[in-house]
């Protein structure tokens, strides 16, 4: 089967067209630092291996048999699922370490206001209700 | 022995002249410090004005990010105790002295329950059977007994400080962070306390919520780390 019989010439085109102004538009990102180099070197990759499989659909028929997949095209579907998955959990991750991240900043910021106004003596640093002072309490040391 | 009040609020402007009349009985002395939540009302002027020491979160964290600024602020300042209080008014400052009591006997942290003492406000049936679910989740999982898991009226030595300052959950935090607190080695007491109603304003927990709290809570404490918290440093690791 010759790589036009798997993919007519027209398709071949259009997609590796769309898959270079894809790579383009990644290229504009990351000079414009967007994204950061590290994270688009995974959309780089797939981006060229797309590129690939449009200009040599051969290479899917043989990764189609590899895994005893009968139609390659269900081949393609799966790899990008699974694919898709994976760069969607990466996402999640990042944005859960970036949430981590916010938060201990606010903290950051809302002790050093804090501090900040105590300073300037707009605010109370103890906050203390005043009068009697409580009894001495003998908290348990610390296991070492 | 320093011990350092912190009362999470978020929009609790209205409640918190109710709780300083509270404190100014039942609890002189002691230092308390106003979490604000980023909160859209007056909140951190009321505090500011009571006289409290007011850390504002430039926007809204949630009740775990609020409460571990609170601990931050307890550790950066060296207290020896911390005791977390609703600003809402439902946790009367007169029930302190029992809540850190424990702590005197060489508990670590502390949890009052809703359901040791007669009389006072009482929740819905559904939340107390979440509760009941979630006590037994929680024995469950770390093998320890408290009664009201949920409630976030306790009180923490230097111990539960430090590690709550560098590790505290999110959302719903309240059992999730006694299982990390066992986990870490760290002493569970319980004592009565009494419920108040709250004063004005409803309460965050509708009945969606409470189911969302149960499925994450209950997630939290399946996957609770085996080892102790990596974060939790300092040389006291138990």
């Amino acid at each position: 089967m010759t790589p036009h019989e798997l993919l007519p010439l027209e398709i071949q085109i259009l997609g590796a067209l769309i898959l270079l102004a894809f790579t383009g538009w990644l290229v504009y990102l990351v000079r414009r630092q967007r994204v950061s180099l590290r994270d688009s070197l995974v959309w780089f990759l797939s981006t060229f291996a797309a590129l690939a499989l449009t200009l040599f659909p051969q290479l899917l028929v043989g990764a189609a048999h590899l895994f005893n997949i009968q139609i390659p095209s269900n081949a393609l579907f799966g790899a990008a699922i699974i694919y898709l998955s994976f760069n969607l959990l990466s996402v999640t991750v990042a944005s859960s370490l970036n949430a981590a991240g916010v938060r201990r900043l606010a903290q950051e910021c809302a002790l050093l206001r804090a501090e900040l106004e105590a300073l300037r003596g707009e605010g109370t640093p103890q906050g203390r209700i005043p009068t009697l002072e409580l009894p001495e309490m003998a908290l348990p040391k610390a296991r070492s | 022995v320093r011990v350092l009040i912190l009362a999470p609020a978020y929009n609790e402007g209205r409640n918190l002249p109710g709780l300083a009349d509270r404190l100014r009985v039942s609890a002189p002395g002691y230092d308390v410090c106003v979490i604000d939540d980023g909160s859209s009302d007056d909140t951190a002027r009321v505090a500011a004005s009571l006289g409290f020491t007011v850390l504002s979160c430039p926007l809204n964290l949630g009740i775990g990010g609020a409460v571990q600024t609170g601990y931050l602020w307890a550790q950066k300042h060296g207290y020896d105790a911390a005791v977390q209080i609703d600003a809402d008014g439902q946790h009367d400052p007169a029930e302190l002295e029992a809540v850190l009591g424990p702590l005197r006997k060489g508990g670590a942290s502390l949890v009052g329950s809703r359901f040791l003492s007669a009389g006072g406000f009482r929740s819905t049936p559904i939340r107390r059977a979440g509760i009941r679910y979630l006590s037994w989740f929680l024995w469950l999982r770390c093998g320890v007994r408290v009664s009201d898991p949920t409630s976030g009226y306790r009180a923490a030595d230097r111990r539960a400080i430090e590690l709550f300052a560098r590790s505290y959950p999110s959302d719903y935090p309240e059992p999730e962070s006694i299982a990390v607190a066992v986990r870490n080695g760290l002493r569970i007491a319980e004592v009565p306390t009494r419920m108040v109603e709250r004063a004005h304003g409803e309460s965050s927990i509708t009945a969606w919520r409470t189911l969302y709290y149960l499925v994450k809570v209950s997630l939290a404490l399946i996957l609770l780390p085996v080892r102790p918290s990596r974060v939790f440093r300092g040389g006291q690791r138990a």
